[in-house]
């Protein structure tokens, strides 16, 4: 089986500050892949590099390299082709200033699709899955933003599926959502990994122990251990920071 | 103030003057303005033709107005902030920018008491283009800067390349600032306007007496310093800004 993602040496700094320390790792295809580690670990530098937003940050610059389905994502020409095969959810929902129905339409228009059908039947598909669509089935067109923190995020994972990505990554997304409605996203996650490669960013250890099927944990930088869920949540991984960091008893 | 901020602003100051040297020398050299000073019939006799004359200057307006909107569009969301030339072309749009309006509506009211014929339309092109260019460009660009970035970041991360960004949301929600710029230049022109018909008509009534009408040097020195100190002004408030 090919992988998804290969990530070697990746070297990123903000500046002179050094973020990513020179990580290697590979992704499957169609598993959850959970990324934990604590504060300032790189974990969103990480996602920001796949699909290339990290360029709209003054002074950075990238050395390794990061292959997608086998391709060097810096050699490819056309960037937004790229972002389209790539979904990314952000911890706070960013509610692009349009309706409901225009937002999720948005990046289909964006790469030509114009006929209403279509874009009305991927609306509600992205909707559904994103636990959202019965809520707001008879407002489409009211304002994205004037929907509640919960689900503006919905709105916003509703978006990112609505290219149909290959690679969905989300950055604790939960951060917003209640606990409620954050099962039921995990739901779904569980459904799209069979459709998509799943990146899932979270400080929340549980929720990696319960979706990802790889759990990689990451320390100031450096990738210190990616293993088999089961085995990061065992009694004994490789690390013993691994093991602080997981049971809560860490710095 | 670091050094290279003192540089860019001094070089932006420079060419600014030169480029008003270079203006002044020209228009009096092919206008010969000294010396024919109503020696030249007068185009405007009266208020309303001022006012026809006006009216014909508003195809101009717009023209400037939408040139200066995408001009903004263009410094803003494709040169990057950190080049020389953007620094330079920032700096000279925010010191013409804070020219108070009224040493524009002096200057063409010199013109005007001193009538010369083809000087006319050329003082009127080069005040409307000086008293709308800047001002339209300064706040369309203060428009774009107040869009969230991350609006930006998440279009791009769609997918979305540079134009459908700028259309679909950038440009919807720069618009209702963008128009408030417009009516503040509308305004800047509407009070010419109306000072200059004052003067127009002013004049015609005492016209016998304005061939011995000489401007007192004062009128001068208070406009050199109020254009200083508007320099000042700008200088201080890029500085704040960056
Ligand atoms: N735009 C930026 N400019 C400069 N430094 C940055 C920038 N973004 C991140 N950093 C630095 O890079 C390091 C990694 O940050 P990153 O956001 O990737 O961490 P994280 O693991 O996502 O943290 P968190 O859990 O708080 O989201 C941090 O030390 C941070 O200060
Ligand atoms: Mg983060």
């Amino acid at each position: 089986m090919e992988n998804k993602i290969e990530i070697s040496d990746l070297k990123v700094y903000y500046g002179d500050k050094q973020a990513l320390n020179g990580i290697s790792l590979d992704v499957y295809p169609n598993e959850i892949l959970g990324i934990i580690g604590p504060a300032q670990s790189g974990k969103t530098t990480l996602l920001k590099v796949i699909n290339r937003t990290l360029e709209f940050t003054q002074d950075f610059s990238v050395e390794g390299s990061v292959k997608l389905d086998g391709v060097d994502i810096y050699s490819i020409g056309d960037v937004h082709a790229l972002r389209r095969r790539i979904g990314m959810v952000l911890p706070l929902p960013v509610g692009l200033p349009l309706s409901i129905y225009d937002n999720v339409a948005f990046a289909p228009r964006t790469s030509g699709l114009r006929d209403k059908a279509e874009l009305d039947v991927i609306v509600e598909r992205c909707l559904t899955q994103a636990a959202l669509w019965d809520e707001v089935k008879d407002r489409l067109d009211s304002l994205g933003t004037k929907l509640s923190g919960g689900q503006q995020q919905r709105l916003t994972i509703a978006r990112a599926l609505s290219h149909q990505p290959e690679i969905l990554c989300l950055d604790e997304f939960s951060i917003a959502v209640d606990p409620i409605t954050t099962m039921r996203i995990e739901d779904v996650l569980k459904d799209l990994k069979n459709e998509m490669t799943i990146l899932l960013v979270t400080n929340l250890v549980q929720q990696a122990k319960r979706l990802a099927n790889r759990t990689a944990f990451m320390l100031n930088g450096d990738l210190i251990e990616i293993d088999d869920t089961d085995v990061i949540f065992s009694e004994n991984p490789a690390e013993k920071s691994t093991y602080d960091y997981v049971n809560g008893n860490f710095g | 103030m670091n050094r290279s901020e003192l540089i860019i602003q001094i070089i932006a100051l420079a060419t600014l003057t030169i480029a008003c040297v270079l203006v002044w020398v020209v228009t009096t050299e092919v206008f010969h303005v000294e010396g024919e000073i109503l020696s030249v019939p007068m185009g405007i006799d009266s208020g309303s033709d001022l006012i026809d004359r006006l009216y014909s200057m508003i195809p101009l307006l717009c023209v400037a107005m939408l040139l200066s909107i995408a001009f903004a569009f263009y410094i803003e969301e494709w040169l990057s902030e950190t080049t020389w030339y953007y620094r330079i072309i920032n700096q000279q749009i925010s010191i013409l920018a804070n020219i108070p309006s009224l040493i524009y509506g002096i200057l063409v009211i010199c013109i005007f008491l001193f009538q010369v014929k083809e000087f006319l339309n050329f003082t009127l092109v080069l005040a409307i283009v000086f008293l709308v260019v800047p001002v339209i460009i300064r706040t369309t660009q203060s428009a774009i800067r107040g869009v969230d970035l991350s609006v930006r970041e998440a279009a791009y991360a769609l997918g979305a390349n540079r134009w459908q960004v700028i259309t679909d949301h950038v440009f919807p929600r720069a618009f209702p600032k963008i128009t408030g710029g417009i009516f503040t230049v509308i305004s800047r022109v509407l009070a010419i306007a109306a000072l200059l018909i004052i003067v127009c008509e002013l004049r015609t009534s005492i016209i016998q007496d304005v061939s011995s009408y000489e401007i007192s040097s004062d009128v001068f020195v208070l406009i050199s310093l109020a254009l200083l100190s508007c320099v000042l002004s700008s200088f201080l408030q890029i500085n704040r800004n960056s």
